[in-house]
């Protein structure tokens, strides 16, 4: 079963392409990673699933339903971000109440006991709370929910290691209890990846990638060694990243399409292989034509 | 699958961890033959990380005939799982680590039998004798 399915999906605000016909599907009950450099359009994507907005031409279906103005997506999706907006008058523990009465699988137990945990004050409102007791908060009631589709957006902004790291132990840990469809966004890949399941990496409005994450991990492979040696063996493949070190060594990395005799042939010849780390990879892969050399580039040319 | 032996950065990707780390237990007799090791909710519980990940893991040793599925059940260890074992890390893992330090000797320029003779050199070896 497909929770969300797209075909050429495209977004426009003011004639200014921010989603370029997008095709993907999302499968139930797994963990997504939304990944993208700032602008790549995650956000929009995730409020068109959200059915926050609405799409300018394409295909988008959530649950099967065009998400935009449908009552079923919207009783069965939680939205999460920073910009969260709760009714300002009631306090904190009056959201909680209300949040039991708007999601059918609201968890009580749990919202109380995460509630204590990161000690809220039941009194308080949610307006007078800091940046980072906000996003908790905010992040409480998404795990709470227990919504069949669960969005987090950026979903760790302001919030300090110790409760990040909390934050997504609860996440899992009430994902293996009741699995649901969860995306989650973020910048910092390297904060999510052992959660995720899937990697969907957008780049400039459009899917650059969209597989396993456990995949995505021995995608790529890194060589660092002779210029001539570690060029001759990135000609056949796809060149990812590329840094000279020094006058006549370098670090490229590329599609690991190798076979194991070729890695053991290039080790003995004094090249040094290795892994790429996804969160760099996919700083490699987002990269502008001009960006692929790296910052060094700018300086390079002066 | 290519790059885990060639993994030169310290970092193993999980699923390998994991299927290390109940390797190590089968050797060490925690989990006996046709014992019930966990499950991958289980090891993703403790690991924090995605079931599939853990699963990732399982059938690693699934693949290598250390464990075993029983339907509906989970998964067993095999009964000569410990002998499997032994032979792999003797004839992948030592090996891998003896070629690089091989290779690094060459660098070095090191001959064969100063290099076998730093290896007798090494204090660990008495303990066992």
């Amino acid at each position: 079963m497909k929770t969300v399915e797209c075909q050429d999906l495209t977004k426009r605000y003011f004639r200014k392409p921010v989603l370029k016909q997008l095709s993907f599907s999302l499968e139930e009950m797994k963990i997504t990673g939304l990944i993208g450099r700032n602008g790549a359009g995650k956000t929009t994507l995730l409020k068109m699933i959200a059915g926050f907005i609405k799409e300018t031409s394409g295909e988008l279906k959530v649950f099967s339903q065009r998400p935009f103005n449908s009552l079923n997506v919207s009783a069965n999706t939680i939205f999460v971000d920073d910009q969260m907006s709760f009714p300002p008058a009631m306090q904190l523990y009056e959201l909680l109440e209300v949040s039991s009465k708007f999601y059918p699988n609201w968890d009580m137990d749990l919202a109380q006991g995460l509630f204590d945990y990161f000690s809220f004050d039941p009194k308080n409102y949610h307006k007078r709370l800091s940046k980072g007791k906000k996003s908790t908060f905010n992040a409480l009631v998404g795990i709470a929910s227990r919504a069949p589709l669960t969005i987090f957006d950026e979903p760790t902004t302001g919030m300090d290691t110790a409760v990040r790291k909390d934050f997504y132990r609860a996440l899992l840990k009430d994902y293996l209890a009741y699995p649901r469809t969860i995306i989650l966004s973020s910048h910092h890949l390297e904060e999510i990846e052992d959660l995720l399941e899937d990697i969907l990496l957008l780049n400039d409005g459009r899917v650059k990638l969209h597989m396993p994450m456990e995949d995505f991990k021995e995608w790529a492979i890194a060589l660092k060694g002779p210029a001539d040696l570690v060029l001759a063996l990135a000609k056949e493949r796809e060149l990812i990243f590329k840094n000279n070190l020094g006058t006549n060594s370098v670090y490229a990395v590329m599609k690991n399409d190798f076979v194991q005799d070729e890695l053991m042939q290039a080790k003995a010849k004094g090249i040094e292989i290795s892994s790429v780390q996804p969160s760099d990879l996919c700083v490699y892969l987002t990269s502008s034509a001009k960006a692929k050399e790296g910052i060094d580039h700018v300086f390079a040319q002066r | 699958m290519v790059a885990i032996i060639f993994n030169t950065d310290g970092t193993k990707p999980i699923y390998i961890q994991i299927a290390e780390w109940l390797e190590t237990e089968i050797m060490n007799g925690h989990f006996k033959a046709d014992e019930k090791v966990y499950s991958q909710y289980q090891l993703a519980e403790m690991y924090t990380i995605n079931p599939a990940t853990a699963a990732k893991g399982l059938n690693l040793l699934a693949d290598e005939n250390i464990l075993y599925k029983k339907r509906g059940l989970g998964m067993f260890v095999t009964a000569n799982a410990k002998e499997k074992i032994i032979n792999k890390r003797k004839n992948q893992t030592l090996k891998g680590l003896i070629e690089d330090v091989v290779l690094e000797a060459k660098r070095l320029q090191i001959s064969k039998e100063e290099l076998v003779g730093m290896i007798k050199e090494i204090e660990i070896w008495e303990g066992d004798q």
